[in-house]
């Protein structure tokens, strides 16, 4: 049996999505990032080998996410493609009538705006996290809660406090400032999800038609609160699919199903093999003395062998020598 | 008296050009560095936060040239454009700050762009004879246009090489070789040999590129360094650029004819007119009129470029999605925050999105 990899590398989690050819999920992973997308990536192989049945055959990988290029490298990946086409392949395959993407996650956040089956508009968080999954652990973490329990502590909250959301630091010491205040813990927490979402339609949504049906997809759509700040602000409410955490993964294993379909029997995938878990990478980063430029290189290898490096204004790096 | 400039483009080209053919003793013209990652944290180091990149990376290559001595600086300035009109005046408070007594030549770019340009010539060459003016500054321009006419071709080219890269480097090798040459039929021959060599190019004969026009802030738009080289990447992309704004398009029109009576804009101004039909500052009005224009020429998709903190930028990025020619447009925000690998981000999803809205004009609604 034919299946189709995809792999997505955000800041804070990795998910792995194994399909078969009719798009059905065969395997799936999601972990967290930690600051090693290498190792999660060599990890979730070795959950997704584990579970999948002997007989599938994997005949193409994608990578997706803000590591697809280091993932691609390190697995053998046929496709590499940016987490927005990604997503919104994912969710246009599931709900068919989809028209607005809200996608939030670790690090960033965006809209997509469908209509009749096509994206016609994009936008994306810029230069401020405040409304994104970090944000949101990390005030949990103050707040001394686990961000699993979060949800629940904003669904009791009848009073929310208004925090303002205009950027992370403010909305942080508003919300210290509310706390000392003596303001109810849920009240706090549920006013945060409200100020996330404030912040998210008042920025990264700003000016983009938004139109039913509204699905919500990306790490944060777990989080309770934030689903019914989403439905306080809609009254067409926002509809979470199954597998919101791994759209992007899914997005990428439908895309390379495509693309190796259309080009049939005349493609081998690039995939390196579950063994790829096995292989010690490197990644190493130095600065670039060849102009004032200084850029900042990393490079990965493996069998001290560099299999690719980045970071460089100019294309002098790019190359690898193939010895 | 040494005379340094901010780097602008190609705009180095010409002025070495030219005072090398009048003679000028070493020293007297200070080309500062290329623009560089050390250039910006200059600028940025020195300029009020809210200034615009334009505004960081001129005080940057400014510092850079009284680095090496220069004691004469050259800026645009004029009336009622955009803060344009202040840099020349902040930046030398700055420099003064710094200790650099350097003092501004500046260039009226609102009137009279050609006696401007000429007088300051003259006070940078103490008073040559226009008969030996005159021709020199000729032969300078001469290898704008010809940069600007290879690099035409050059956008073309990217989106089709098979080895991606090739044009970009053919391209570069031509702007030294533009630079090195002395006389204005030597220009021209380069400009042939080396249009010939793009076409020699081996192509993708079954691609048929998108095409996407540049519109937006003229520096950003220009300087390669400012977009962080987005035509570059857009080309690796496979996207064919076109880009109505260039050095020479301005001189052509500026210095000459302008003063003919004919307006390179009135088409543009035109297209905006039910939009916007008076000038918003900077080159909003020309970024919501151009919008228009490619549009209605068909392409598949606009990237407006504009200044972090640019008024009429801002503004005509608001304007644009009212007008009822609908064409994609994606504004990429030029600042010293912005990151190469978001904006790449953004380039490959808008790339993607222009790409499903041909296949499905092209095939009907399922893709």
């Amino acid at each position: 049996m034919k299946a189709y990899l995809g792999i997505d590398v955000g800041s804070v989690t990795t998910k792995l999505a194994l399909l078969d050819e009719d798009d059905q999920l065969i395997a799936s992973t999601y972990l967290r990032t930690r600051g090693d997308p290498v190792d999660m990536v060599k990890q979730g192989l070795r959950e997704i080998k584990k579970q999948t049945p002997r007989e599938v055959e994997i005949s193409g990988v994608a990578t997706t996410g803000s590591g697809r290029y280091l993932a691609s490298v390190l697995v053998g990946a046929d496709l590499v493609k940016n987490e927005i086409t990604t997503h919104a392949v994912a969710a246009m395959q599931h709900i068919s009538d989809v028209q607005t993407i809200f996608e939030i996650g670790g690090q960033d956040s965006k809209i997509i705006v469908i209509r009749d089956g096509v994206v016609i508009d994009f936008g994306m968080n810029s230069v401020c996290a405040a409304g994104t999954g970090s944000f949101l652990e990390h005030q949990a973490e103050r707040l001394n809660v686990r961000i699993e329990d979060f949800g629940e502590h904003a669904l009791r909250s009848e009073n929310p406090a208004r925090i303002a959301g205009r950027c992370t630091v403010f909305a942080e010491s508003d919300m210290i400032h509310k706390q000392q205040l003596g303001y109810p813990l849920d009240d706090i927490i549920y006013g945060l999800c409200q100020s996330l979402v404030r912040n998210y339609l008042n920025n990264v949504a700003l000016g983009k038609e938004i139109q039913p049906r509204l699905v919500f997809q990306g790490g944060v759509a777990f989080n309770k609160g934030i689903i019914r700040a989403f439905n306080e602000a809609f009254d067409s409410g926002v509809y979470v699919p199954p597998h919101n955490e791994l759209m992007g993964a899914i997005g990428a294993a439908i895309l390379v199903r495509e693309e190796i379909e259309i080009k049939q029997n005349h493609h081998k995938s690039n995939f390196k093999g579950f063994g790829v878990s096995d292989i010690e990478f490197k990644t190493s980063s130095f600065i670039c003395k060849a102009c004032p430029n200084l850029c900042e290189i990393s490079q990965i290898s493996a069998d001290s062998k560099v299999l690719a490096r980045w970071g460089g204004r100019c294309d002098m790096w790019e190359r690898v020598s193939e010895s | 008296m040494s005379v340094g400039f901010p780097h602008f483009g190609n705009v180095y080209i010409p002025i070495k050009a030219m005072t090398k053919r009048l003679g000028a003793p070493d020293g007297e013209v200070i080309i500062p560095p290329p623009i560089t990652q050390r250039t910006l944290d200059l600028g940025v180091k020195y300029s009020p936060q809210e200034a615009c990149l334009p505004y960081k990376l001129t005080l940057g290559s400014l510092i850079e040239a009284c680095e090496l001595g220069a004691d004469t600086l050259i800026q645009a300035r004029g009336t009622g454009i955009c803060r344009l009109g202040y840099y020349a005046k902040g930046q030398e408070q700055m420099l003064q700050d710094l200790g650099y007594n350097a003092h501004f030549l500046t260039l009226d770019v609102s009137h009279n762009k050609f006696i401007g340009i000429m007088r300051l010539i003259q006070d940078m060459n103490s008073n040559l004879p226009w008969r030996e003016i005159i021709p020199a500054f000729f032969f300078a321009i001469g290898k704008l246009f010809a940069l600007d006419k290879i690099e035409k071709v050059v956008q073309k080219v990217r989106a089709v090489e098979v080895e991606k890269g090739t044009a970009s480097r053919i391209y570069r090798e031509a702007i030294n070789v533009v630079d090195e040459a002395t006389g204005s039929k030597e220009v021209k021959e380069i400009t042939k040999e080396y249009i010939h060599k793009l076409t020699q190019v081996p192509k993708d004969p079954t691609a048929k590129p998108l095409k996407v026009g540049i519109v937006g802030e003229i520096y950003v738009v220009i300087e390669p360094f400012a977009n962080m080289d987005i035509e570059l990447e857009l080309g690796k992309l496979g996207i064919e650029v076109e880009r109505t704004m260039t050095l020479s398009r301005w001189i052509k029109y500026s210095l000459f004819l302008n003063y003919l009576g004919v307006d390179e804009w009135k088409e543009v101004h035109k297209l905006a007119g039910p939009y916007v039909d008076h000038d918003i500052g900077g080159d909003g009005w020309e970024s919501v009129g151009e919008k228009v224009l490619y549009a209605r020429e068909g392409f598949d998709g606009v990237i407006h470029l504009a200044p972090f903190t640019c008024m009429p930028e801002i503004v005509a990025e608001n304007i644009m999605p009212s007008t009822k020619e609908d064409i994609p447009v994606l504004t990429v925000t030029c600042d010293e925050q912005q990151s190469k690998q978001g904006m790449l981000t953004r380039l490959e999803a808008f790339v993607d999105l222009i790409g499903f809205r041909r296949r499905r004009r092209e095939h009907g609604r399922r893709v």
